[in-house]
């Protein structure tokens, strides 16, 4: 599938929660019918069959809102687009600061001065990208 | 001798579903009759946690879905592998055969 492909079958997830959680619902009900089903030809009654079959199935309700959850997710990795936009926030932010100290935006000082925007707030993302992150035991 | 029911290891339950995929489409039951089938009854997938599974499978590009009507003449969504997931499984497969290298040569050292 290609990433324009995924894209849109994220974007269509997010405008119809509705239908996804139809349709998610509808797939876990046929699940849960086949193998009613296939246990009643294995000799049980109608009711001790379908109750066996919710059993082995699980935690109905928390299993579609998992697989609805996966299904509005991003489906690619956002992190290259979040470090892309951080990079132009801190250039944005070290043309501004160079405006306010009246600084001519290609001396090579105001070059340096953008770097070390750049690199402050590069250290800023990092550190609050590793405090986000669960610990792992 | 009777068969004892293995339990999952984390990450093979994705290679599960690439391989009884390749095998063609089938639907979310299917699948879980078709692993059970494949490896002799041998590994049985927990039924519901089967689903969100799938759904990541297909959200990373290696499956894909489509409804159709099942032998019973009721609506199922059926999935079948992509090409990504063609080349997904034999990676898989290939890290599996290492894995399981190592620990039979691990466990039969002296």
């Amino acid at each position: 599938m290609s990433r324009i492909k995924a894209t849109l079958r994220f974007l269509h997830a997010w405008r119809h929660p509705d239908e996804i959680a139809r349709q998610v619902d509808a797939e876990l009900r046929f699940h849960v019918e086949m193998r009613t089903v296939a246990n009643i030809e294995d000799g049980m009654k109608p009711d001790e069959a379908q109750l066996a079959a919710l059993q082995s199935f699980g935690d109905f309700d928390r299993i579609k809102g998992t697989c609805c959850e996966i299904r509005r997710s991003l489906p690619f990795d956002f992190t290259p687009l979040k470090i892309g936009l951080h990079i132009a926030v801190a250039t944005l932010a070290g043309a501004a600061a160079l405006w306010v100290a009246n600084l001519p935006h290609k001396s090579p000082i105001s070059v340096l001065w953008q770097l070390l925007f750049i690199a402050v707030l590069t250290c800023l993302f990092l550190v609050a990208r590793r405090n986000k992150r669960p610990h792992r035991q | 001798m009777g068969k004892s029911k293995a339990g999952l290891l984390q990450g093979t339950l994705d290679m599960l579903i690439l391989k009884a995929l390749s095998l063609g489409a089938l639907h979310g039951y299917g699948i879980g009759q078709r692993i059970a089938q494949i490896s002799d009854d041998a590994l049985k997938i927990e039924e519901g946690s089967l689903y969100p599974g799938l759904y990541r499978l297909e959200s990373r590009g290696w499956i894909e879905s489509e409804w159709d009507v099942s032998d019973n003449n009721q609506r199922a969504k059926f999935y079948k592998l992509t090409r990504a997931g063609r080349k997904q499984l034999i990676l898989e497969e290939q890290n599996w055969e290492r894995l399981a290298g190592a620990t039979m040569k691990a466990l039969r050292a002296s």
